[in-house]
């Protein structure tokens, strides 16, 4: 569904610094509007899932991305992003793994677990910074999503 | 008195030829005097009529049953009584009127013509008598002929099988004995013609010469072979014989068959075995001889002419003098004794002789068999034998007594234990140093006495192994413990080996044993220590690979850890200098440049030292690589960075090579974005790729920049951990790239070196494999 107040981006990060940032960057790209958070894995599975505190919300009222750290608390990104994949009503939505990992293995499982996408966070601002801008562009604005019915 | 019937009459009478002669005429006279009586005894009733008609009776019966002349004599008789009792004047034999006379007279008529009629009869009854004799007679001999035949007939039903065909061929008997050979019924048989057993085995010309033989009329002979219902053949001896009709043309054809099925397959096999035989003496160059006792001839065969060189003579018989010519003139007498006794006892034996080789004068060996045969009443009627030329096998024999005596010579010096043992596993000889050792004498050594001087425990492993060698012909060494005179057990290393004849056969095996016993304490003891020195390498191997875990998973988290703060100060430096910027003097928004310098600084920094760390944990991973792929790769993601500089790649053709292309392509990233970084200041920038071929065959890669180069006092330096020979405000860098490109080089085996000049740009040469890892 495509309401005006849809949220388009669930952001799965809990390193406050690295989210303050990255929070910072999305409103410099113009796309700070419509993002909710989640602080480790099981807030972000509850809230897909529409578990736990977030039970009555409808699950296929799903964001447009999901930008998802690998190293969290609780449970892990990996295993996010595997339920996230293995659920048919989920399993559509666009997930960028943005972490600052660049182990081979990381990668490989990742896309094996059917990543769309794997951003290595650059350690200066601005190229993070436009990281995030160009992510945004392409997955918000360019990339066209599925309009799934209720 | 009552008249018999006539055909008991006949039964009675014809054994003995009717009545006696004088039985008759008695009968004759009797028949009437007892009519006269009864004619007398009747008076009462017929007065004086004589009634000489009664008398008509007994001459009747006298010449049927007697013949004429008793017929007569009847009628003598009986006029004698008529006028002697019946004419007046009675008890005289006148008579005195005519009538009476008269009477008499016809009585003598009337009996003459009975009994010629009478008389004829008998004659006639008597002929038919006869003719009825002869023809029993004749009958009973036919019955006895019939039953002769009968009996031939089914003697030879038994023996023979019998057809008759007619005269065009088609069958119209078949006795019993055919049906069962030829497997067909009667039914099936009758009407057909002698195709149906035709077994295909004779050509055409046979059976037309035998059709043509018989229907000329003549009796044919031969063997045919016969199939019968089921398929299968059958012989017989045919005898086929033709019966004429009245026109003289054979009217059928009668055959007479004997199974002689037996018989022909005897003779084929006979055949056959006759055949093998001169095969297999011929194969084996055996000849055979045959002495007739009887006949006092002696016949050779081809391989006994061939045996004694001399021309086969037309039929194989020989004179003695051909072998007692040709035997050494000192061996004659004793084989000739040895041929004797043969012939007296009648038992054969092998016996061994030399000759002299007719063709060549060569003196020959010969190895001979005889035997004798006996006839039926067992009496020795002939001596066969076998002569073979064995001088080849005796003079192998001797240059292996030569050769084995040689060895016993040689075996007693040494210092080694040395045996000889035959074919079959059993030694015969021990050298001097064995029983020197054992302690043992000959007596308890022989053949297989060698047992009791081994270890208990090991001498199953020995034995199979020997047993195994034994049978296979092979050579072998084995290592066990034998037993000294004093009790101890030294090890021996022990080395058996065969000796072949001409024909590759196994005769003879020699064997030594050489004591290693202290060696073999210093092999237990190397061996010992080499046991131990694995499990500490294996220890220290395990050791490593947990520290390499640990390290590995240590970088993992510190690459990944580290990072996150520097992101922070990089990042809200720049939120500072963002938001606040304009508030800050230009010294406080420099400091905040610095401090985000610092930070990407260090995220390099990571980044490098991670990469290097991991190069000597990761393992090689060896194929073909292909160098001209990776530069130009390599070359196109730096060329994307180009942008507003003039940069140009000149890349020659690299041979490839054998390596990690993961790493390879490490070390020309390194090289190559060093080339592009010291040339930043340039105008234009000139990287060149190239490989040459170094004397030997190597292969030495470069690149080549017109950077900044550096000064070569220092070259030493370059390839160090953090080491850099520039400032990092004039080019930045945190100085591990060469080290890493120096890592991943030596790891391949290769050098790496470089070659500058200050401000006159700087070339890398790199070599890969020139230690070639076993």
């Amino acid at each position: 569904m495509n309401h005006p107040d849809a949220i388009e981006i669930l952001l799965v990060e809990d390193n406050p610094n690295d989210l303050q940032l990255t929070l910072r960057a999305l409103k410099k790209a113009r796309l700070g509007n419509h993002i909710q958070v989640a602080r480790d894995g099981a807030e972000a599975l509850d809230y897909l899932f529409a578990e736990g505190e977030f039970a009555g919300r409808d699950i296929l009222d799903t964001p447009k991305i999901v930008l998802l750290d690998l190293k969290l608390p609780k449970i892990d990104g990996i295993e996010v992003l595997r339920r996230i994949k293995a659920d048919a009503r989920t399993r559509h939505i666009p997930v960028v793994v943005l972490t600052s990992s660049k182990e081979q293995r990381d990668v490989v499982e990742s896309y094996r677990l059917g990543v769309n996408s794997y951003i290595v966070k650059p350690v200066d601002f601005e190229g993070f910074s436009d990281a995030i801008r160009d992510l945004g562009m392409y997955w918000l604005v360019l990339n066209q999503a599925p309009r799934l019915e209720g | 008195m009552s008249v018999v019937s006539s055909s008991r009459v006949e039964d009675a009478a014809i054994p003995s030829r009717g009545l006696a002669g004088w039985v008759r005429y008695a009968l004759a006279v009797g028949l009437v005097l007892l009519t006269l009586r009864v004619r007398l005894s009747m008076s009462p009733v017929l007065a004086d009529n004589p009634t000489l008609v009664i008398f008509t009776v007994p001459i009747i019966l006298s010449a049927y049953l007697g013949g004429f002349w008793p017929g007569v004599t009847a009628t003598i008789t009986s006029l004698a009584a008529s006028a002697f009792f019946l004419l007046p004047p009675y008890v005289s034999l006148k008579v005195d009127a005519v009538s009476s006379l008269w009477q008499l007279v016809i009585v003598a008529v009337a009996g003459l013509a009975i009994s010629g009629i009478c008389g004829w009869l008998h004659a006639s009854r008597r002929q038919a008598e006869e003719v009825i004799h002869r023809l029993r007679a004749k009958e009973d001999e036919l019955k006895e002929a019939l039953k002769a035949a009968d009996e031939l007939r089914t003697a030879l039903d038994d023996h023979a099988i019998v057809a008759v065909t007619d005269a065009r061929g088609k069958i119209t008997f078949v006795n019993d004995k055919f049906c069962t050979i030829s497997k067909y019924s009667r039914e099936e048989l009758i009407g057909k013609d002698h195709r149906i057993i035709n077994s295909g085995h004779h050509p055409k010309a046979f059976i037309a010469d035998l059709w043509a033989t018989i229907s000329s009329g003549r009796q044919w002979n031969g063997e045919i072979k016969n199939r019968a219902k089921d398929g299968t053949f059958y012989w017989v001896a045919t005898t086929i014989v033709p019966f004429f009709g009245e026109d003289g043309k054979p009217r059928q054809y009668i055959a007479i068959r004997a199974d002689i099925t037996e018989r022909k397959i005897a003779e084929e096999a006979l055949i056959q075995s006759d055949q093998r035989m001169r095969l297999a003496t011929e194969a084996t160059a055996v000849g055979i001889w045959e002495w007739s006792l009887v006949a006092g001839t002696i016949r050779w065969d081809a391989q006994m002419f061939k045996i004694y060189g001399v021309a086969p003579t037309a039929d194989g018989i020989v004179p003695y003098s051909m072998w007692s010519d040709a035997v050494l003139p000192e061996e004659l007498k004793e084989q000739e004794a040895r041929l004797q006794a043969t012939v007296r006892s009648g038992v054969g034996g092998a016996r061994d002789f030399r000759i002299i080789r007719a063709s060549d004068q060569e003196c020959r060996h010969i190895h001979a068999v005889e035997t004798v045969r006996r006839n039926a009443k067992n009496e020795i009627e002939w001596v066969v034998g076998t002569n073979r030329d064995v001088t080849e096998r005796k003079r192998i024999e001797a240059a292996l007594q030569d050769s084995e005596r040689q060895f016993r010579t040689m075996a007693d010096s040494i210092p080694q234990l040395a045996w000889i043992a035959r074919a079959d596993g059993h030694i015969f000889w021990y050298n001097r140093r064995w029983y020197e050792y054992t302690g043992t004498t000959p007596e308890q050594m022989e053949g297989w006495g060698w047992k009791s001087v081994h270890d208990p425990e090991i001498l199953p492993t020995v034995v199979e192994a020997w047993g195994r060698a034994l049978r296979e012909g092979a050579s072998f060494e084995m290592e066990f413990p034998l037993r000294a005179a004093d009790g101890r057990f030294r090890v021996f290393l022990t080395r058996v080996e065969p000796v072949r004849d001409d024909d590759g056969r196994v005769v003879r095996w020699f064997g030594t044993n050489t004591d290693v016993d202290a060696l073999k304490e210093a092999e237990d003891k190397v061996q010992r220590l080499n046991t131990e020195l694995e499990k500490r390498v294996a220890e220290r191997t395990a050791q490593l690979e947990a520290a390499n875990g640990e390290l590995e998973a240590f970088s993992y988290s510190v690459s990944h850890d580290l990072r996150a703060p520097l992101r922070a100060v990089d990042g809200f430096a720049q939120a500072v200098f963002e938001d606040y910027g304009p508030l800050l003097p230009e010294e406080g928004r420099g400091y905040l440049k610095v401090i985000r310098s610092g930070a990407q600084q260090m995220g390099c920094l990571i980044d490098d030292l991670l990469a290097f760390s991991r190069l000597s944990r990761a393992s090689l991973k060896r194929g073909t690589v292909d160098m001209n792929y990776l530069v130009r790769d390599v070359v196109a993601s730096l060329d994307v960075l180009s942008m507003a500089r003039r940069v140009d790649f000149d890349i020659g053709d690299l041979p490839p090579c054998q390596g990690d292309a993961a790493l390879l392509r490490q070390v020309w990233q390194n090289l190559l974005s060093n080339a592009f970084k010291y040339t930043g200041r340039r105008e234009r920038a000139v990287i060149e790729v190239g490989a040459t071929r170094a004397e030997g065959g190597g292969v030495v890669y470069h690149v080549r920049d017109n950077g900044a180069g550096f000064d070569m006092r220092y070259a030493d330096k370059l390839f160090g951990v953090f080491q850099r020979l520039h400032r990092v405000e004039d080019y930045e860098g945190t100085g591990v790239g060469l080290a890493i490109v120096q890592r991943i080089v030596h790891r391949h085996g290769g050098r790496v070196w470089a070659e500058a000049a200050l401000d006159r740009g700087a070339t890398f040469f790199f070599t890969l494999n020139d230690i070639v890892s076993p």
